[in-house]
C-alpha cells in the first residue's frame, strides 16, 4: 500500500484508533473468559488488574524486581569492566585479535543460559549462578562493539592528534576512548537487553528452590516459578510478564536518554 | 636565507596492500624551504603533493633520501610542525574551544594558560561566540577556521596545509585566503612571518598566496619547475591583475598535459 496515497491521519484519530482496538480486544477477552467460566485457568484482564493492585500494594513485585535488577546491574557492570578494555585492546593490537578471536567467537556462540547447569554446580542457586549468566551474556556485546569501534577509528583524527603532540596516554584517553564511546554505548544497550533477558531465563531455570528458604534472595523469575507451581495464579503471571516488558522498555529508554546527555555530539 | 626544511634525494614508494603493486609516489626530490617563506605546491592529481607534505609532517618516512627540519632528520610528527587537513579532521566530541586547546593540552600546558590561548585564537579567526559549538554544528568555513586556530595553538614554526580550502565554496574560499594571508603576516615584515607549505589544486590560489610555487609532475612525482612569484604584498588588491593572470597561465601550461592524462588514466 502506497504511503503517499493515504490521507494523513488527524492527531485524535492517531491516538484513539489503536486505543480503541486495544480496549475492544480486552473487552472481548474478558467476555470470553467470563462466558466460559474459565477464570483461574485462563488469565483475564480484570484478574490481571486485581493482581497488579494487590501485588503492588503488598510490595511483592518490588522485592522480586529489585533482587533481579540488582543482579542485572552487577552483571552488566562486570561485563563492562571486562568487555570494554578487552575489546579496545583486541581492536587496537592486531596479534591479540588474531590470538583471541577464535576463542571469543566460540564462547560467544554458547548461549548464556546453556551455562546455567554448570553455574549452579559451581556457584549454587542463591543468586551467584544467575549473576554469572548475566555477566556472561553482557560481556560479549561490549567486546564486539568496543573492538569494532577501535578498528574503525578515524585514522585522520589519530594523525591530527599526533601532529598536535599527543603521546600514548592522551591518544588513549582523549582520542580512542571518546571516538569509540558511541559504539560502546550501543553495545551497552544490547548488553543490558541481553542481561535482562538472561536474568529472567536464569531465575526461571534455577527456579523455586530458593523461594522456600526463609530469607528471600529471589528475583522475578523465581517468583514466577513459585506463582506457577505453588500458587497457580495465572493472572499474577501475566502481570509479571507485563512488568518485565515495562522494565525492558524503561531500561532502553534510560540508556538512550543517557547517550544523548553524555555524548551530545554523537547523532545516534 | 637559511633553510627550515631540506629534502635531499627524497623518494617514496608505496606497496599497495591489495595487489602488492609498487607505486612510486615521489622520486629525486631536492628542495629546500626558507624560513618565513610561503610555498605553495601544485601539480596534476597523482603527483605526490600530499605524500610530500606527509613526509615533512612525519606521518611517513621516505623510502630514499633524507628530510631535514632545522637541520635534523624528521622522526615522526612534532608540535612545531603544525598540520591542517583538507577535511578538517576536527575532533567531533570536542567543542570549538576543546579542539583549539587540544595541542597545548596534549603537551601538558596548564588549564588556565591553554584556555586563555585558545580564546585568543578563537577571537583571531573570528569564531567568537561559537566556543561551545560542536563541529557538526558549524559551516564548512567555520570548521576551517577552527582547524586553523587548532593548528596555531601550538605556535608551530612550520604550517603544513593540505588543500585546506578545497572543501569550501568559492566565496568563502576567497575570504579565507585573505584571512590566511593576514594571519600569516602579509602586512608584516618578512622576518616575522612563519613558514608555510600549502598544497592546493587551485592554480590561481597558488599564485595569489605564494612566494614560490613548487610545480610537480606525475608518475613518479618529481619537481618540474619552481616558479618565483615576485609580486608585492599585501596581495589582496592584486586578484585579477594582469601579472597574476600571466603567472597563472604559465603554471597551468606546466601542468595541463599531465593533468589531462591523469583524467583518462584514473577512469581505468
Amino acid at each position: 500500500m502506497s504511503h503517499s496515497m493515504a490521507l494523513p491521519l488527524s492527531t485524535r484519530t492517531r491516538v484513539l484508533l489503536p486505543l480503541g482496538v486495544l480496549l475492544s480486544l480486552l473487552l472481548l477477552w474478558e467476555m470470553a473468559v467470563q462466558g466460559t467460566r474459565t477464570e483461574g485457568l485462563v488469565p483475564h484482564p480484570i484478574g490481571v488488574l486485581a493482581s497488579a493492585v494487590s501485588l503492588t500494594a503488598s510490595g511483592v513485585i518490588f522485592e522480586a524486581m529489585s533482587g533481579s535488577l540488582a543482579r542485572v546491574v552487577i552483571g552488566f557492570a562486570v561485563g563492562a569492566i571486562i568487555g570494554i578494555p578487552l575489546g579496545l585492546a583486541i581492536g587496537t593490537i592486531a596479534p591479540l585479535d588474531r590470538a583471541l578471536r577464535p576463542l571469543l567467537d566460540g564462547l560467544r556462540s554458547i548461549a548464556p543460559i546453556a551455562w546455567i547447569p554448570m553455574a549452579i554446580l559451581w556457584l549454587g542457586v542463591r543468586g551467584n549462578a544467575a549473576l554469572f549468566v548475566v555477566a556472561y551474556g553482557a560481556v560479549f556485546p561490549f567486546i564486539v562493539n568496543a573492538s569494532q569501534a577501535a578498528r574503525l577509528i578515524d585514522r585522520r583524527l589519530v594523525a591530527a592528534a599526533r601532529a598536535l603532540g599527543a603521546g600514548p596516554w592522551v591518544m588513549f584517553r582523549s582520542v580512542l576512548l571518546p571516538s569509540t564511546m558511541p559504539m560502546i554505548f550501543t553495545g551497552a544497550r544490547i548488553a543490558l537487553a541481553f542481561a535482562w533477558a538472561s536474568i529472567i531465563a536464569a531465575e526461571l531455570a534455577i527456579g523455586i528452590k530458593v523461594a522456600g528458604h526463609g530469607r528471600s534472595v529471589a528475583g522475578i523469575g523465581q517468583l514466577m516459578v513459585e506463582t506457577l507451581y505453588v500458587k497457580r495464579d495465572v493472572d499474577a503471571l501475566v502481570f509479571y510478564m507485563l512488568a518485565i516488558g515495562v522494565i525492558s522498555f524503561a531500561i532502553d529508554a534510560g540508556l538512550r536518554h543517557a547517550q544523548k546527555k553524555l555524548l551530545p555530539w554523537s547523532r545516534a | 636565507m637559511n633553510a627550515l626544511v631540506e629534502l635531499r634525494g627524497v623518494g617514496k614508494v608505496y606497496i599497495s596492500a591489495r595487489d602488492a603493486d609498487r607505486v612510486e609516489a615521489l622520486a629525486g626530490i631536492d628542495f629546500s624551504v626558507a624560513r618565513g617563506e610561503f610555498l605553495t605546491v601544485v601539480g596534476p592529481s597523482g603527483c605526490g603533493k600530499s605524500t610530500l607534505l606527509s613526509l615533512i609532517a612525519g606521518f611517513s618516512a621516505p623510502s630514499s633520501g633524507t628530510v631535514l627540519f632545522e637541520g635534523k632528520p624528521i622522526n615522526g610528527p612534532a608540535p612545531e610542525r603544525g598540520v591542517m587537513f583538507q577535511d578538517y579532521a576536527l575532533f567531533p566530541w570536542r567543542t570549538v574551544a576543546g579542539n583549539v586547546e587540544f595541542g597545548p593540552y596534549a603537551r601538558g600546558v596548564a588549564v588556565d594558560r591553554r584556555r586563555a590561548r585558545a580564546q585568543e585564537l578563537i577571537d583571531l579567526v573570528g569564531l567568537t561566540g561559537f566556543e561551545r559549538r560542536y563541529p557538526h554544528e558549524l559551516s564548512g568555513g567555520m570548521r576551517q577556521r577552527c582547524a586553523l586556530a587548532r593548528m596555531l595553538a601550538n605556535d608551530p614554526t612550520l604550517w603544513l596545509m593540505d588543500e585546506p580550502l578545497a572543501a569550501v565554496d568559492l566565496q568563502t574560499r576567497m575570504i579565507l585566503q585573505d584571512e590566511l594571508l593576514r594571519l600569516w603576516g602579509d602586512e608584516r615584515d618578512a622576518a616575522e612571518r612563519p613558514t608555510v607549505m600549502f598544497v592546493t589544486h587551485g592554480i590561481d590560489e597558488a599564485v595569489l598566496l605564494a612566494d614560490r610555487i613548487l610545480v610537480l609532475g606525475r608518475r613518479p612525482g618529481r619537481i618540474k619547475e619552481v616558479v618565483k612569484v615576485d609580486l608585492p604584498r599585501p596581495r589582496a588588491g592584486l586578484r585579477n591583475s594582469p601579472e597574476m593572470a600571466l603567472l597563472t597561465a604559465h603554471v597551468w601550461s606546466l601542468i595541463r598535459d599531465e593533468a589531462a592524462q591523469a583524467i583518462t588514466e584514473e577512469s581505468h
